[in-house]
């Protein structure tokens, strides 16, 4: 339904602001994953890295409600293939939350100083760019206060797992991440648990 | 709130009450006069009759149904629709804004859709304004009404060129500009012939274009009834609808037609001719006056079609209505597109939906059109009764 690989572009920023924003996607359906990195150019040539933190497909007009198409003998791919507007009148979007920015060759773990501009391209991050910006998992103290629609415990671990996938289970990144976590919620047992056994059930 | 509902709820009892029994009058007599119908007869009546409405003209036979033809594997169907901003009377700036929404679906391996709308704004002389060598007639209500009729299917013409046979052209809507009658002539020429040149340029395309009209008001069918059961012609006189309602004042007269219910078309099909889903009527010519002016081709005819929910008015050119092939193609292509959007084209449903200007974006053409004066040092006066309405106090 969709290739995830190829274009980096997924998406285009609809809405935007200090601490995020959010993207339609190209494609219908194409969303990046829960906890995904992804990047934006700013407009003063700065890359902005965000988090995936949500993502949503509905009618592009608030006003249309999304009725069934479906019966037992037409489901799921052959809805759109008999209904070949639905690519026109749905949109898949997402929420993003910055963790870091880079200008030259310095990269900050901190909210950008201007958000993303609305219409800006978002990419996906290459391997090797996320490997090197999530090689020190300090910025999972701001996703740890991330308010929005999903807790804050299922972004952090959407996230660390992502990036186990991502870095080919690295058991080095994964106890530097553990630890990180272990920091944050040092007062607060009943949450580092949980989040830990999501990472790994061994580091529980 | 100013007004006061329940002063005007009792008028609205006794409405809806006439309402649902007043289509009940007389239906033994519609079903009689359809039963005991001569069309021979009543063709012969409508040769010479004079009558002040439309009467339909049955090209095979006022009754009959054709089922539902089966859906071609492959189709495509294209649909336009447009939508306004009117001159605002109260604006010292006078411009208007046609949007026109698009749609081509394809169906069948592979589909595929390409939906889209374009805006433009008309400011010049010869947008604004019609004239001859006596009268400038603003371009505005009926007459920027036959403007937005023409371009939506000027749209749709460009919009075949790229899409695969076989194709279907919907339009929301009738095809006949009946509306002109009234205008004079150089403002009928300045619509008509380019709606004429694009229904032209469709048929020598090959390409059907219908005109879909939900719950339609006319009453062709009906009033051919009514001639049928005039009581002029066996007392050797011909029909003259003038001449028998005038002698209702001078004589108290009954007209003999006076029998037959005050419903329209889709009622007497619905109900009396009985239209299964998805089948249509036989075709009629239309008495409108304004097909004079129609190649004969493109002389636009019609049949009614029960879509699922309820009983349609489809008008098609006089070259779609002779050939069956593609009159079942058009046939075919309503019923699939209305199952698929609860009775109604889905393709017009969407192109509508392109086209719409919403209160809030009118409001914001409004507010650019303030900005962009103001950019240039002109404060915009809006008239006063406009400001008083914008700017409510007590």
């Amino acid at each position: 339904m969709c290739d995830q690989s190829g274009a980096e572009r997924v998406g285009e920023i609809i809405e935007t602001s200090t601490v995020g924003f959010v993207a339609e996607c190209d494609e219908l359906h194409c969303l990046p994953p829960l906890g995904s990195l992804v990047r934006v150019r700013g407009a003063e040539g700065e890359v902005i890295y965000a988090v995936v933190t949500y993502g949503e497909t509905g009618s592009i007009d608030p006003g249309r409600r999304v009725v069934r198409r479906g019966s037992a003998d037409l489901r799921d791919q052959a809805i759109y293939q008999r209904n070949p507007e639905l690519r026109h009148v749905l949109r898949s979007v997402f929420s993003a939350a910055a963790i870091a920015y880079r200008r030259g060759d310095r990269l900050s773990y901190l909210l950008p100083p201007l958000p993303p501009p609305l219409h800006f391209s978002v990419e996906r991050v290459s391997l090797p760019e996320a490997q090197e910006v999530t090689d020190q998992p300090r910025y999972f103290a701001i996703l740890a206060q991330y308010r929005g629609e999903i807790p804050a415990d299922q972004l952090l671990a959407a996230h660390a797992r992502y990036l186990y996938d991502v870095r080919q289970s690295d058991r080095d990144w994964l106890e530097r991440a553990a630890r990180e976590l272990a920091r944050i919620f040092k007062h607060d047992y009943d949450r580092l648990v949980p989040l830990l056994e999501a990472l790994d059930p061994d580091l529980a | 709130m100013t007004l006061d509902v329940a002063a005007i709820a009792e008028e609205l009892q006794r409405l809806a009450f006439e309402t649902a029994t007043g289509e009940c009058d007389g239906w033994n007599a519609l079903e009689k006069a359809v039963r005991q119908l001569d069309e021979a007869n009543l063709e012969e009546r409508l040769r010479t009759a004079k009558t002040s409405w439309l009467l339909a003209r049955a090209t095979h036979s006022y009754r009959g149904a054709w089922p539902s033809p089966a859906v071609p594997n492959r189709y495509g169907v294209v649909a336009t629709d447009g939508s306004l901003l009117n001159p605002d009377r109260h604006s010292p700036v006078r411009y208007y804004v046609i949007n026109l929404g698009g749609v081509v679906l394809s169906y069948g391996e592979p589909s595929g859709a390409r939906m889209g709308s374009h805006a433009r704004l008309y400011a010049s002389e010869d947008d604004l304004y019609l004239s001859d060598l006596s009268r400038r007639i603003p371009v505005s209500g009926a007459v920027l009404g036959f403007r937005r009729a023409v371009e939506e299917l000027q749209h749709a013409v460009e919009l075949v060129r790229s899409a695969d046979p076989p194709v279907v052209v919907l339009q929301d809507g009738t095809l006949i500009l009946w509306g002109l009658e009234s205008q004079p002539d150089f403002v009928a020429n300045w619509a008509l012939g380019p709606f004429l040149d694009a229904l032209k340029a469709l048929r020598e395309a090959q390409v059907p274009v219908a005109g879909f009209i939900s719950y339609p008001g006319s009453s062709d069918v009906m009033n051919a009834l009514r001639v049928s059961v005039c009581d002029y012609p066996p007392q050797g006189r011909t029909v003259n609808c003038d001449h028998c309602r005038a002698r209702i004042f001078t004589e108290g007269h009954h007209p003999a037609c006076d029998i037959l219910p005050d419903v329209p078309d889709r009622v007497l099909f619905e109900h009396v001719m009985r239209l299964e889903p998805g089948a249509r009527s036989n075709v009629f010519a239309s008495g409108s006056t304004i097909l004079d002016r129609y190649p004969e081709d493109d002389r636009i005819q019609f049949f009614y079609l029960h879509t699922g929910t309820e009983v349609a008015r489809v008008e098609v050119p006089a070259w779609v209505a002779r050939d069956r092939a593609i009159l079942e193609l058009v046939h075919a292509a309503i019923v699939d597109q209305c199952s698929r959007a609860r009775g109604y084209p889905l393709a017009l449903q969407e192109a509508h939906e392109l086209a719409v200007i919403r209160a809030e974006e009118r409001r914001a053409v409004e507010i650019l059109v303030d900005r962009l004066l103001a950019e240039h040092g002109v404060v915009m006066r809006r008239s006063a009764k406009d400001r008083s309405k914008r700017g409510r106090y007590v």
